[in-house]
């Protein structure tokens, strides 16, 4: 039996998908058998991250009304044969589909995979509901702004009404050069409001930008969010893993820039 | 009747008489036919007396709305944005009060944790009602009809949580005049509460 979790946010626009494009190619690299569904119904763009827009036949709303068997509409990835997304469809909107009808195929997909991850549309309108119906766990992402605390936090009371078992909390963009002048809040800060459990940090880096870009998650490279999306993956699986610390002068770059500093 | 003391165990009642006016003599007739025909056990008649019963009733009733505000109940869990806790006595949060959220109680409110969302203390209308937050920064306060709102800050938001810079320190927040005031727990602000 499989795990089912939704990644979610409340707020537009704080890396959901980035993140469910990562954690999911993570997953699988793991050697996990991962589905990905874009819930984001006539919104679609889990498919894009991911690079497999073109290979679209079917969709989640054909799947769930019954044009289609799950398996014919299921995308493989490029590169790894253990993941595979469900794309949401493009010409319809959240009402297409109810909370049970997402909960039924949560369940009949958990048989077949390790992970089954949902990609939660922003707001708390039926697409959240959706979203969340069949899920075991959440991973709320946020960046370190107010108003997307403030939004997190809506989600999080929303989800413990609805008596999710187990919510994470990652915090994405987050720019150390800014926490260090004092200019933005630090993941402790973060936490401190949120109280909840920290699943994992993500650096901002202009590497996520080109990756999305290409449709390539940069899950496991050498960048800071590669590595980041990585310890966030095998936390999900039950390992333990410092949070990396990106203020500290430790890194390779850093110890460059010291000598640098010193020689002048 | 001169058995005051109203005992009621498992068989024994104290009885009063409605509606039409009965005699003496009836009324121990109506008695004995009750404790005859059934279980119960009349140790006492209770006389319906507007005139004792108004002042007595207001004074329990008083008594009863004093004791809510000092009774109080517990909260365990942080409020988050969007979440209202309405309590009818006083109320102790074990957690967090987020941005956003309201919690309001006819009595007195302790929060241990950070109050950051709004409360409403006092919500009948007592204006001896309090606040005491281990961390105080609300959004916006309220004790009886009086409002206070956090002042808006021209500088530049820095880390709200550095311990250097913002001392955190239990405070309470209370009504004297027409406004409320915001001050530190100690020895002689305590003093003062009235429960």
């Amino acid at each position: 039996m499989g795990e089912v979790i939704v990644i979610t946010s409340g707020k537009g626009g704080v890396g959901k998908t980035t993140t469910t494009a990562n954690v999911g190619t993570g997953l699988a690299m793991l050697g996990k058998k991962v589905v990905l569904i874009d819930t984001d119904i006539g919104l679609r763009n889990l498919d894009v991250v991911l690079g497999l827009e073109n290979r679209i036949v079917y969709n989640l709303v054909d799947v769930i009304e019954g044009n289609c068997r799950i398996k014919q509409a299921l995308i493989k990835d490029k590169k790894l044969p253990s993941l595979f997304l469900l794309p949401s469809a493009q010409t319809r909107d959240k009402n297409a589909v109810t909370p049970e009808q997402m909960q039924k195929l949560t369940e009949e997909l958990r048989n077949d995979f390790d992970f089954v991850i949902l990609d939660c549309p922003a707001g708390i309108e039926q697409g959240f509901r959706n979203a969340v119906a069949g899920a075991d766990r959440a991973i709320i992402v946020t960046t370190p702004e107010i108003s997307a605390i403030r939004d997190a936090d809506r989600i999080i009371g929303l989800l413990e009404a609805a008596e999710m078992k187990r919510t994470d909390l990652i915090v994405n963009r987050l720019r150390v050069d800014m926490v260090k002048r004092g200019e933005m809040m630090s993941i402790s800060d973060v936490v401190d409001i949120l109280a909840i459990n920290l699943i994992g940090a993500v650096p901002d880096d202009e590497n996520i930008v080109i990756s999305t870009n290409n449709g390539e998650p940069l899950v496991g490279n050498d960048t800071l969010p590669g590595k980041a999306f990585m310890n966030i993956c095998k936390r999900i699986t039950g390992e333990e893993i410092e949070i990396m610390d990106f203020t500290s002068d430790k890194g390779f770059a850093a110890k460059l820039k010291k000598l640098f500093k010193r020689n002048n | 009747m001169t058995n005051n003391d109203v005992v009621i165990k498992s068989n024994k009642y104290a009885i009063a008489f409605e509606g039409k006016e009965l005699s003496n003599d009836e009324q121990i007739e109506l008695m004995e036919i009750i404790t005859n025909n059934s279980q119960m056990q009349i140790v006492c008649l209770l006389e319906k007396d507007e005139k004792v019963e108004t002042p007595f009733k207001n004074s329990l009733e008083k008594r009863l709305e004093e004791l809510s505000y000092n009774t109080g109940q517990f909260y365990k869990g942080t409020l988050r944005s969007g979440q209202q806790l309405e309590i009818e006595n006083s109320v102790i949060v074990i957690g967090d009060v987020n941005p956003g959220a309201k919690i309001i109680s006819k009595g007195n409110i302790i929060i241990l944790g950070a109050l950051k969302g709004s409360a409403y203390a006092g919500a009948g209308g007592n204006s001896q009602s309090f606040v005491i937050a281990l961390n105080m920064q609300p959004g916006q306060i309220k004790i009886s009809d009086i409002i206070a709102r956090a002042p808006d800050v021209k500088k530049p938001r820095k880390l709200l949580s550095d311990p250097k810079k913002v001392k955190i320190e239990p405070k309470i927040a209370f009504i004297e005049g027409n406004n409320i005031y915001i001050e530190p727990l100690d020895k002689s602000v305590l003093n003062d509460i009235k429960l």
